[in-house]
């Protein structure tokens, strides 16, 4: 009667598929002392404005791919500024001792990573943290609070 | 997945009855005979990948036995009550089994019970070992709103015990359906199958978790497994009904329902998939006639007045305004002598949404207002949630009469609501009846950013297509109605916004008679996610 209804298009299933909510947690290593940040001072060191954590020790970004869906927001999210732009200003080669930015393919390996390094932070989906990292408040708030402004959909 | 109120919880629960086995307000399917629990057992304890779970701690044999009963009946055969009555005795044998009271704090349907055993647990956690501790942070915190440690807890022992196949299972389950976290659970599933392609349960809610998740054309291959794996259940013919109806694919939703209820013939979920199948297919009479079969199965008396809403909204499908008014009048009053706040309210609701007149309309949910402020026993959660529900649905009757004022109105007590509550209905409720206000100011933009926080709810889904349109994003704006055009679920929004969005993309007169079989493909499960086992809802 429906046959057609069998037929769901890739095309559709994708953009179906990326109309879900997300609340992305910021995360360091859990021997580092900053319990909570603004947005923008997250900013800052996004675009590498910001060096260092108040113990002196230097920040390294640990992020997903920017091209990938889920970055364009946070990039646009935290660096105020267009998804390509953020991408141009996080992979610029003269950045690189600064505050040194590595892209890694998955949230998985964001948190090993930030689990590895007392100096990093990272950023991904909040269902893939784990006990090895620390989730700190952007602005007051952390993940599932009302109003918590890395809350993308 | 909600706009929603109790009411739509306890739909849900119907919906979610595919994954869990519980039908609306908590009854626990009865059809699942106990030779096929034992056959099904015999084959479980005999597979190889059994090992490795999380410890269990008690010093009673009794206790452990009866719990690990009760997990297999809760989780693995989807049998609840049975489940619940295991784990109850299970704390019976040992009171100070700190897991065990953490599980029924996490199972339970009895918001009293589970708050009860939630802080027994609290008070026992000493006799728990380190990774007994992790999971009883998990349980407890997805209930008392501790979900950042909960996570973090939950992806501890994932890794720790990546064989134990009932926490895997239990935890997705969680994340595909309280928490729209679909590819998170998925994934988890996925790995689970690949070490065990014979496990039924994770079959059932990996299916599940794709067609929630946007994926819905993986649904029919581990549903198809799923019966293979357990031929002489109902459920998997059940679950099979309810992913073939959200596809849209009414023939086989009916033939797998006849399935399950040839198997047992109590399996009220499927007599009720079969009432609204039809009414989603435009056959109202023959709709009325099979939910009052439903209605005829059960004993439990919210259920049957969930049931008897359901009825009264065929009238309203088939747009006949006064006597679908005159159905859900009587539907309220029943439900105000038997002391159902929720179910009359909704019958307000659903009055004040069909009601052609806009006055009319918010008088109607006046009364359904109205409803919350009387003495009733209703939990503070379950009084919030509908009330927003509400709200919401007042805001969007503002936006389409354009009136501003009636919809700040609205949006006011509903953002005080918002900012002190996590519950994933309530935030989209809030941002729903935002996204209609910043809609009805001109705020086009802001307005879509708002409705996207909210992309299963068809009023919100209906309002996001006229923000993209006036936004200048005309495609954008098809997408969403043809993505509302293909929900297909029992909700009074549903019946409402569909058939119009149907008619819509067809470029047909705008009615409410619109069948489903006009809608395209719907790419994205209907239902919001507002409960499971050990959710909210219970």
């Amino acid at each position: 009667m429906r046959n057609r209804f069998l037929i769901i298009s890739s095309l559709l299933l994708t953009l179906a598929a990326g109309a879900f909510a997300t609340d992305f947690a910021v995360i360091v290593h859990p021997s580092n002392t900053v319990r909570a940040m603004t947005l923008a001072e997250l900013g800052k060191m996004f675009k590498g404005k910001s060096l260092t954590w108040p113990t002196g020790r230097n920040v390294t970004l640990i992020l997903r791919e920017p091209s990938q869906p889920a970055m364009k927001f946070v990039i646009e999210r935290v660096m105020g500024v267009g998804a390509e732009e953020g991408k141009n200003m996080l992979t610029d080669a003269t950045r690189k001792s600064a505050a040194p930015v590595v892209f890694v393919p998955s949230d998985a390996d964001v948190v090993k990573a930030v689990e590895a390094s007392p100096g990093a932070l990272g950023i991904v989906d909040v269902y893939n943290i784990n006990g090895g990292v620390k989730v700190i408040k952007i602005d007051e708030k952390q993940p599932f609070d009302p109003g918590y402004v890395l809350k993308g959909h | 997945m909600k706009t929603t109120s109790s009411f739509e919880r306890a739909l849900l629960m119907i919906f979610m009855a595919g994954i869990s086995g519980v039908v609306a307000n908590g009854q626990t399917q009865k059809a699942s005979p106990v030779k096929h629990a034992s056959s099904y057992v015999a084959a479980r304890d005999a597979s190889p990948v059994k090992q490795d779970t999380i410890p269990v701690s008690t010093k009673s044999a009794e206790a452990r036995r009866k719990y690990e009963m009760g997990m297999l009946h809760y989780e693995d055969l989807l049998m609840i009550d049975e489940g619940l009555d295991f784990l109850r005795d299970a704390v019976k044998a040992d009171p100070h089994f700190a897991l065990g009271h953490a599980m029924l704090g996490f199972a339970t349907f009895d918001p009293m019970e589970a708050h009860r055993h939630r802080a027994l647990s609290k008070q026992l956690i000493a006799n728990a070992s380190p990774d007994e501790r992790l999971q009883i942070r998990w349980l407890n915190g997805t209930k008392d709103g501790q979900i950042v440690p909960a996570i973090a807890a939950m992806n501890d022992l994932l890794s720790k015990y990546p064989n134990d196949k009932q926490f895997a299972n239990t935890v997705a389950a969680w994340l595909c359906s309280n928490e729209q976290a679909y590819d998170r659970g998925a994934e988890i599933l996925e790995r689970l199958l690949a070490k065990d392609d014979t496990y039924g349960p994770a079959m059932n809610n990996l299916a599940y978790c794709y067609a929630l998740g946007g994926r819905a054309n993986l649904a029919p291959a581990w549903m198809e497994k799923y019966i293979a794996a357990m031929p002489d259940q109902p459920n998997p013919q059940d679950s099979y009904g309810e992913i073939s109806r959200m596809m849209g694919n009414f023939p086989a939703a009916l033939e797998h329902y006849q399935a399950a209820l040839k198997i047992s013939p109590s399996f009220t979920s499927s007599q009720v998939g079969i009432a609204t199948t039809y009414a989603l297919m435009g056959d109202e009479e023959r709709a009325r006639a099979e939910y009052l079969k439903a209605n005829e199965m059960t004993k439990d008396a919210p259920t049957i007045m969930n049931y008897r809403l359901l009825w009264a909204m065929t009238y309203f499908r088939e747009n006949q305004i006064g006597r679908g008014r005159k159905a859900h009048m009587e539907v309220a009053e029943a439900a105000h002598k038997a002391g159902f706040a929720v179910q009359e309210a909704e019958a307000h609701r659903a009055m004040g949404l069909f009601n052609p007149d806009a006055k009319g309309a918010l008088r109607d949910l006046d009364a359904a207002r109205a409803v919350l402020t009387e003495k009733h026993v209703l939990s503070s959660g379950d009084h919030d949630t509908e009330l927003a529900t509400i709200l919401q649905t007042r805001a969007y009757v503002a936006a389409i009469a354009g009136q501003n004022d009636v919809a700040k109105a609205a949006l006011a007590p509903l953002t005080a609501i918002a900012r002190t509550s996590r519950d994933n209905l309530i935030q989209q409720s809030y941002h729903s009846a935002n996204g209609a206000t910043l809609l009805l100011e001109g705020m086009y933009a802001d307005a879509v950013s708002e409705l996207q926080y909210d992309p299963r709810n068809p009023l919100s889904l209906q309002l996001l297509a006229e923000a993209e349109t006036k936004a200048g994003e005309p495609a954008a704006g098809r997408d969403a109605l043809s993505r509302l055009a293909g929900i297909n679920d029992e909700r009074v929004e549903t019946a409402y916004a569909a058939p119009r969005a149907r008619a819509k993309l067809s470029g047909a007169p705008s009615g409410s008679d619109q069948p489903a079989a006009q809608a395209k493909p719907a790419p994205v499960a209907s239902a919001r996610s507002t409960g499971f086992r050990g959710g909210p809802l219970q």
